[in-house]
């Protein structure tokens, strides 16, 4: 074998080879992330679709109600073990450039509408049932115009690591959504964000945990019932 | 606006840097496909060329007997070849070291200290032998290495012949993690000559015909890499560079990150002026493949890496910055979100499947250059931690480079 080759001439066809072969990989690199994105998304859709079962479900319990004991409803039946889960994913998808905008904004809206449809049944099961939860409503917006709302969100998914019990939602102001409109309205919530609706005071600007805290002192009962819990699990 | 120019920015250099691998790759394949070279049988030893070795020294006191131990073990017809040190103003007993060899017929030759380049061109005058080449007094050489590259000279237009150099017993991580780049290197120099375009003749055991390096002058000081400037040099003029990965030189690699940083600012600084004084080449269709594509991608790759680590040291910083506000948010409760964790280690982004296209590609080159060298079927166990760690070290002394060659600094050896 020549050990190489005194070749001075140009090697067009090996140019022109090697960009087919490029743009080839890049092709199979952009698929490979679309098919992989695009499975992710499916995955969200199905877990929401699940969700509206379980709200048809709730829905269907509630009615059931007036014939049976309150005892039957849990208060956290829906929101904290598929909601948020969702909403986590859905700021990861968020956060990637490839995901389809259209698709996304879609499943916000839906998930928006489930939370809107998951406090109004709480209230009303709530109301029944002589329960007293603390709803908390969040407003914010990621067009670039609320600096500290990305703060704001990690204050709120601590407080609620902090009291599991407290039901808290979560909503774009900027989505596009007539229910969420109404729900904007009816909660006075205007711009600037971030905004927080705790049992319907309105509360704007970046709030603390000890702020928030301070707004409900009902927290305070929560976190005990919630430790006098784990002492008697424990038992 | 700013992240639309950096993203272009950095799927256009993912393109270039994918399309160069490809590119050296598919010319390696047309050229030879896969095999090692082998020697030809039943060699005419009257046909082959006279050679001149020559072992330039400077404080070697301990390693030059190994190296001149190598030379006297290949297998050459005695009578046809000349071991030279040339002692260029040592300070410990390289000389009484090499001294013991006298009566073994090494030659031996003492002058001021004056460079690499110098002792070279010292030896060059002090020959008649019809090829020269060098061999630094920390390398040694396997004992076929010779016959295998004296063979190419035979063709009368081949000028020079670079062998496939390998990390002398390799102990530390740095030294493994350099073995598995040395592999890579072997693969692109052997890619490099089949489209006429190794430029540069590296220090351990590149063998020159002697008359050419004459009628350009000698060796010169070459800001540091006199190697690579020789080779620029030889490709100006139109000379043919060949390369035989089969014979085997072994060169003691930097043990230390502070004796790698050295040695490679002063390659990278090299390269940079070099480059800089012969850059009429660059983007010339005149020189060939070297001119309108080998030295552009060369070049572009520095900047790619320094812009690469660039963006992202700032992505870091970056999330860095969030984790700090999330924690401070939280009143430093630190609760991990598995969600989000995973979310970002399964990144499903199109950047992403390029860097793992990107790698996978470089493994297999690695994998060629050591069976083409070596004819080892696998891969060196370092390969994975040479692409983690020198993604972080490299353009660390890229940058350094860059910034003395702007203010030509000059470099020193050690």
């Amino acid at each position: 074998m020549e050990q190489g080759n005194p070749n001075r001439k140009i090697a067009f066809g090996t140019y022109g080879a090697a960009f087919g072969i490029t743009a080839l990989i890049f092709a199979t690199a952009l698929f490979a992330s679309t098919y992989f994105t695009e499975r992710r998304v499916a995955d969200i859709r199905s877990v929401q679709d699940n969700i509206s079962v379980d709200i048809l479900s709730l829905e269907t319990q509630f009615d059931l109600l007036a014939e049976n004991s309150c005892g039957d409803i849990e208060e956290n039946s829906v929101l904290s073990s598929e909601l948020l889960p969702i909403a986590a994913r859905l700021s990861t998808l968020e956060s990637q450039s490839n995901v389809n905008t259209d698709e996304l904004t879609r499943l916000k809206r839906y998930y928006s509408l489930l939370q809107i449809k998951d406090l109004l049944l709480m209230k009303q099961v709530s109301e029944k049932c002589g329960l007293e939860p603390i709803f908390l409503l969040y407003f914010y917006s990621n067009a670039g115009d609320c600096p500290e709302c990305e703060e704001q969100g990690y204050v709120l998914t601590a407080l609620n690591e902090r009291y599991p019990q407290l039901r808290i939602y979560s909503f774009d102001y900027n989505l596009d959504l007539s229910a969420l409109r109404t729900l904007t309205s009816i909660s006075n919530v205007k711009p600037p964000l971030p905004a927080i609706v705790i049992n319907g005071r309105l509360e704007t600007g970046f709030k603390e945990i000890d702020d928030i805290e301070a707004f409900i002192p009902e927290l305070a009962e929560l976190k005990q019932a919630t430790s006098t819990e784990d002492e008697s699990d424990a038992n | 606006m700013a992240v639309a120019v950096t993203t272009f920015i950095t799927y256009t250099l993912l393109f270039a840097a994918l399309y160069f691998e490809v590119f050296l790759l598919l010319s390696f394949l047309l050229r030879h496909g896969l095999k090692r070279p082998q020697i030809m049988p039943a060699r005419r030893h009257s046909s082959l060329p006279t050679v001149a070795i020559v072992v330039p020294c400077y404080n070697e006191e301990r390693t030059v007997a190994r190296t001149i131990e190598s030379l006297l073990n290949l297998e050459y017809p005695k009578e046809k070849i000349e071991i030279i040190v040339v002692d260029d103003g040592s300070k410990d007993a390289t000389y009484e070291v090499a001294s013991r060899y006298e009566e073994a017929g090494v030659r031996i030759l003492r002058k001021e200290n004056g460079g690499k380049h110098s002792a070279l061109n010292l030896a060059l005058l002090n020959t008649n032998s019809e090829i020269i080449g060098c061999l630094d007094a920390d390398s040694s050489v396997e004992p076929d290495a010779l016959m295998r590259i004296a063979e190419s000279f035979e063709n009368t237009s081949v000028s020079a012949v670079t062998p496939g150099i390998h990390v002398r017993e390799p102990r530390t991580i740095l030294e493994h993690i350099q073995t598995a780049e040395y592999r890579l290197s072997v693969f692109i120099r052997n890619a490099l000559a089949s489209v006429g375009s190794i430029f540069i003749t590296p220090g351990p055991f590149s063998i020159f015909r002697s008359s050419v390096v004459r009628k350009l002058g000698g060796w010169r000081h070459g800001h540091s890499t006199e190697d690579l400037e020789l080779g620029l040099r030889l490709q100006e003029r139109g000379y043919t560079i060949l390369n035989n990965p089969a014979a085997t030189v072994w060169t003691a690699a930097p043990r230390t990150l502070k004796a790698l940083f050295r040695q490679r600012i002063r390659w990278t600084y090299g390269f940079l002026r070099n480059t800089a004084d012969y850059h009429f080449m660059i983007g010339n269709p005149r020189y060939g493949n070297l001119g309108l594509m080998i030295l552009p991608t060369a070049l572009l790759s520095i900047f790619a890496a320094i812009y690469f680590a660039a963006v992202l040291i700032f992505s870091a910083a970056n999330s860095a910055f969030e984790a700090y506000i999330r924690l401070v948010a939280s009143g430093w409760n630190i609760a991990l979100d598995p969600l989000a964790f995973s979310a970002s280690v399964y990144s499903t982004s199109f950047a992403i499947f390029l860097v793992y296209f990107a790698i996978a590609i470089v493994m297999g080159l690695i994998a060629i250059g050591s069976f083409i060298s070596l004819g080892k079927h696998r891969l060196p166990a370092s390969a994975f931690l040479f692409i983690l760690i020198y993604s972080f070290i490299v353009p660390l002394w890229l940058s350094a480079a860059v910034v003395r060659a702007a203010l030509k600094t000059g470099v020193a050896w050690r």
